[in-house]
């Protein structure tokens, strides 16, 4: 229970607040853990200095490509508090791949022991992009190919975004508290359960002898899922030693070795008609997987739009560098990108409005209508026709579309309703920033019919019911039916023994605002009510069965509208408004609903205009593996966000997480190219892009 | 980071007995320490004696008038002081937006005067300690065949960095002078202060190891402006930034002194835009488009910034603009 959610401010900054009203089970209450995580109270597994902890680090190496010649392990064990110096290999394939490690007594002895041992390389030959070693597009099937040939107009164009870093706020890490026959692991992590499954081996012990906790977590991105190469030498560390461990990357280490959302390239050739209706699509991509096998997919066509017939082939492409992760919904960023700015582009040919013309290739029938309320909302009817304006200011607007599945996933709760009257919600799934402990909390309350403030949501452990991890918007789809069903059990349990000692039916009673009511009449209080239970309270069950009827069927469609001015003179692009339209099924918490859309339009902001990680031509390593060179959005960048949430005939719970980051990028390049005139087909677009386009005609 | 004394001199005389201790091998000066500290914590400097001269000097009279109808600055009034004071926005407004303009809010309100003026540049391969570049004793620039997107286009070889100081080319157009104790000199200009990497690599200033800037003195220059150009409107650097003094009588501008920064090892004064500027009226956008046309000629790009060519102009234009109290996006 947290007694001090009543202080924060109830209304959000968005401006469309009246839209979304009534939409949610909760419409004003701020996330639970709000005022822990902005006080630093919340404690996150970084924060856990376990008292005689060991700290262990890898050795790294420094180039694309390099062997390791030499290292001084006894320099670095010489160095006060150093405990152990480790060499595993001695290839490096990638800037950041580990060759050995060291532990030591305290963070400082550690960086000391590791620029004590002082490697010596041989430097390779490197690759530092997708285009190094790109295979050539394979041969186009004749029918595409004539029916290309034969439309009255043909575009053929390459686009291609850059490796981008989940850049999680919180690093990659894991605490191990090893006491022997025991063991508590503190995760940052979005699969709890994921960590338990991958990391008992390594610590030597059985799944049931060791529980995994996971408080909070400073962001994933699809980043973090299993124990992670810093799970498993903070287990074997700990395992060895018999004491806690503490393995955290440094900023560095979070960009190099993390994982990233891969590189691509996108070739295509689209034949259309004058109308601008595609007839025939030819897609080729590459991904660029570092030294992975694959994992470097884009998804275009995307199957929102009608892209005629369409041939498409994939090849992962690989180089001198970490390898991709799921990044919060992987693939589709990149495909939307090319996807969308493409339409403008043929739509721009063809002479027609772009909006139109996705009205025409899109048959879902939600986005059908949020093209309309978006385009009302941001002004559509402002916009220029692309390439006409002349001032040195210009104006851009643009659109992008969205949707995901529901992915279904095993998932359990439990409410346990006391005799004082306090309820705990339970389930082992994580909150790694999107509201799943706020969303657990609202839904065991208004199930239960009792306040928010009686329940303490009980999450993050393995020990607690299983459920998902946090990837693929799988969390609240899949446990919000199970949480649903678990609170219905509970109150059902409530009301049979309330029931039994009036000499009732428990069908006649039901529970609201903190009171067992029959017809009209209030009975009894909730905790007078609760006295009345057995001494051990009683216990809801729900899972996916039981929770069926509250499943969301069908996918999350959604729609971006962007408004942006580019400074034609220095090719600086201001983001000034966006409206994200999308659809979720039932609202749970509205606040934390409306931030998973307004934390996705950022990260596709940011995407867009400035993420980029680059690696030396030479060297292969990484110039930028900092938040200030590797540039991520700021507060003075951001625009004004309004997100509207779709629920219009939608019931059940829908997924949220991925698809509201899956358009922004390519509404905000189809808006430069309405601005400029120019296409700019290479993500970020930056100001040098942005003028190069604008005198080169595309880019 | 090693091991180091820490010490906090009450003057400014102090100090220089500090310095010149010679118990210390590597006695080195902290203002703000945003520059000093990073280059502790990435392994690039590694002193045994922090000499933190914060709460040294001539404040809280941070800022005041000279008799000149100029500005004398203390060496420790930091960037929002600079940014906030009235009569910096008054007497220089140019030298009130580069400070406005640097940075964060958070940096602003402790990195002081004298130290930006002496940060380092920030190469991503001088400040990452795995390069061993000819500025750290090398014998290769990493830039030239590297990654160079915002490094100089003016001024470079054998090194290319950048001057990363917002403050210096707008002191400089504004007559600036650093004030300095414990060496030979009592004082230097800004234009002097700085020499390119062919007169030395080693390091960016011509301050000798026991000289402190005391403060900085400015002549008077209402009629001036800064503009600067950057990827991300928070922080991030300037791509290019344009600092523009003019003398002007009724509504033609007389004489002119323009310094560019990020775009050369030093502040980079464009006397060829200077020259063209005067005579022209302030009012006549055609004319000040054309005297702001050659910015960038004698540029020297390397593989990937020749862009910033391009901005220059627009830049120094835009600075002009802002003197004459002008919207530099209208004209
Ligand atoms: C994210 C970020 C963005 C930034 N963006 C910008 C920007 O856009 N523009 C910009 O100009 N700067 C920018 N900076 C740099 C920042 O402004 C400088 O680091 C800061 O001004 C340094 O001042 P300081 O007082 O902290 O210097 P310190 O770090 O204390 O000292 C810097 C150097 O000056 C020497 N020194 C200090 N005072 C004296 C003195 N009185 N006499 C002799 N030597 C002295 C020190 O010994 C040291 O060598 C940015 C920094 C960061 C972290
Ligand atoms: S520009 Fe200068 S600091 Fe950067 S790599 Fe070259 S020599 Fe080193």
């Amino acid at each position: 229970m947290s007694e001090q959610r009543d202080h924060l401010p109830t209304i959000m900054p968005t401006s469309n607040r009246p839209i979304n009203a009534g939409a949610a089970l909760d419409d004003d209450t701020a996330r639970l853990d709000a005022v822990a995580k902005v006080t630093g109270r919340a404690r996150y597994a970084r924060d856990r200095y376990e008292p005689n902890a060991l700290f262990a680090a890898f050795i790294r190496c420094p180039f694309g490509a390099a062997t390791l010649t030499g290292l001084d392990e006894a320099a670095a064990k010489a160095v006060p508090g150093v405990v152990d110096v480790k060499r595993t290999g001695d290839e490096g394939r990638y800037h950041g791949e580990p060759v050995g490690f060291v532990v030591a007594e305290s963070k400082h002895a550690l960086r000391r022991g590791l620029r004590a041992v002082a490697p010596k390389w041989k430097r390779g030959s490197v690759k530092t992009t997708i285009t190094d070693d790109a295979g050539p597009i394979p041969a186009t099937e004749d029918d595409v190919a004539e029916a290309i040939a034969n439309a009255d107009h043909v575009i053929e164009a390459v686009y291609s975004t850059p490796v981008q870093t989940h850049s999680a706020l919180e690093t990659h890490g894991v605490v191990v508290d090893h006491r022997g026959d025991t063991a508590t692991v503190y995760a940052s992590t979005q699969g709890t359960f994921s960590v338990r499954d991958g990391i008992g081996d390594a610590l030597g012990l059985a799944r049931s002898e060791f529980e995994v906790r996971c408080e909070y977590v400073g962001g994933g991105f699809g980043a973090k899922f299993g124990p992670g190469k810093e799970g498993m030498l903070a287990a074997e560390v700990a395992r060895r030693h018999e004491r806690p461990v503490y393995v955290f990357c440094d900023r560095a280490e979070e960009h190099l070795d993390t994982g990233n959302r891969p590189s691509s390239r996108t070739h295509v050739r689209v034949g259309f008609a004058k109308d601008g209706t595609p007839l025939a699509t030819r897609v080729h991509t590459w991904g660029g997987v570092g030294v992975a096998r694959r994992g470097g997919g884009a998804r275009i066509p995307s199957q929102r739009y009608d892209l005629g017939s369409v041939q498409k082939t994939h090849e992962d492409v690989q180089f001198n560098a970490g390898g991709p992760r799921a990044m919060r919904a992987p693939g589709w960023p990149q495909g939307a990108f090319a996807e969308e700015l493409l339409l403008d582009e043929i739509a721009t040919v063809a002479g027609v409005d772009p909006l139109a013309l996705r009205r025409r290739l899109d048959g879902d029938t939600a986005r059908r209508a949020m093209y309309d309320l978006g385009a009302d909302l941001i002004g559509w009817s402002r916009r220029a026709k692309t390439g006409t304006q002349s001032s040195v200011v210009r104006r851009g607007f643009g659109v992008g579309t969205t949707s995901w599945p529901r992915i279904p996933a095993r998932a359990e709760a439990e409410v346990v309703v006391h005799r004082d009257g306090s309820v705990e919600a339970r389930t082992g799934t994580q909150d790694i920033g999107q509201g799943q402990r706020t969303a657990m909390g609202v839904i065991a309350a208004t199930k239960l019919g009792v306040p928010l403030r009686l329940v303490t949501v009980m999450i993050g452990r393995s020990s607690y019911p299983v459920g998902p991890g946090s990837g693929g918007s799988m969390t609240l789809p899949n446990t919000a039916p199970a949480m649903m069903a678990a609170a219905l059990d509970a109150r059902s349990k409530v009301l049979e023994h309330v029931a039994r000692r009036r000499g009732m039916e428990a069908n006649e009673l039901t529970i609201a605002d903190g009171y067992v009511i029959r017809g009209e009449e209030r009975l009894v209080g909730w905790e007078d009510a609760c006295r009345g239970l057995p001494d051990d309270g009683v216990t809801g069950r729900g899972d996916g069965r039981s929770g069926a009827a509250h499943r969301g069927e069908g996918t999350s469609a959604g729609v971006q509208f962007v408004e942006l001015t580019v400074d034609s003179e220095t090719g600086v692009i201001a983001v000034e408004r966006v409206v994200a339209i999308q659809a979720c099924g039932q609202v749970v918490s509205r606040k934390t609903a409306e931030s998973q859309i307004i934390g996705g339009v950022i990260q596709g902001i940011s995407y867009a205009l400035f993420e980029d990680k680059l690696l030396d031509r030479n060297l292969g390593a990484m110039v930028n593996p900092n938040l200030e060179m590797y540039k991520i959005v700021g507060s003075r960048d951001m625009p004004h966000i309004e997100p509207v949430l779709w629920t219009q005939g939608q019931t059940g719970v829908r997924s949220l997480g991925e698809p509201p980051v899956v358009p922004t990028a390519g509404a905000i390049a189809a808006a430069v190219f309405n601005a400029i005139g120019a296409p700019v087909r290479h993500l970020p677009l930056t100001p040098d892009k942005v003028l190069a386009a604008q005198e080169g005609g595309a880019a | 980071m090693k091991a180091f004394a820490f010490a906090r001199p009450a003057s400014f005389a102090e100090a220089g007995e500090l310095l010149a201790d010679r118990r210390y091998s590597l006695p080195v000066l902290k203002a703000g320490g945003m520059d000093v500290v990073d280059h502790m914590k990435e392994g690039l400097l590694e002193p045994d004696l922090l000499i933190d001269i914060r709460a040294t000097g001539v404040r809280p009279a941070g800022i005041s008038r000279t008799d000149d109808g100029g500005l004398r600055i203390g060496a420790m009034t930091t960037l929002a002081e600079i940014a906030a004071s009235p009569i910096v926005r008054a007497t220089a407004p140019v030298v009130a937006d580069a400070a406005g303009s640097a940075a964060t809010p958070q940096v602003r309100n402790v990195a002081t005067a004298a130290g930006n003026l002496l940060q380092r540049p920030r190469c991503w391969y001088y400040r990452n300690e795995q390069f061993h570049c000819l500025k750290k004793g090398g014998h290769t620039c990493y830039a030239v065949e590297g990654e160079n997107k915002f490094h100089a286009i003016f001024g470079g070889g054998p090194c290319h960095i950048v001057h990363p100081s917002n403050l210096a080319p707008a002191l400089a157009v504004c007559g600036g002078r650093v004030h300095l104790t414990g060496g030979d000199r009592p004082s230097l200009s800004i234009d002097d202060l700085y020499h390119a990497p062919a007169q030395g690599v080693w390091s960016e200033h011509e301050l000798e190891k026991n000289e402190i800037i005391t403060h900085i003195t400015i002549g008077p220059a209402s009629r001036s402006g800064f503009y600067a150009v950057k990827e991300k409107q928070s922080f991030d650097w300037p791509l290019v930034m344009a600092s523009v003094m003019l003398r002007t009588q009724g509504s033609s501008i007389t004489a002119a002194r323009v310094s560019a920064g990020a775009v050369a090892p030093i502040p980079w004064r464009l006397p060829a835009v200077e020259a063209a500027l005067a005579g022209v009226r302030v009012d006549d956008d055609a004319g000040l488009r054309k005297a702001c046309a050659g910015a960038a000629d004698g540029a020297n790009p390397l593989s990937d910034n020749a862009y910033k060519a391009s901005l220059l102009p627009v830049a120094v234009r835009r600075a002009v603009l802002r003197a004459t109290g002008r919207d530099e996006k209208e004209a």
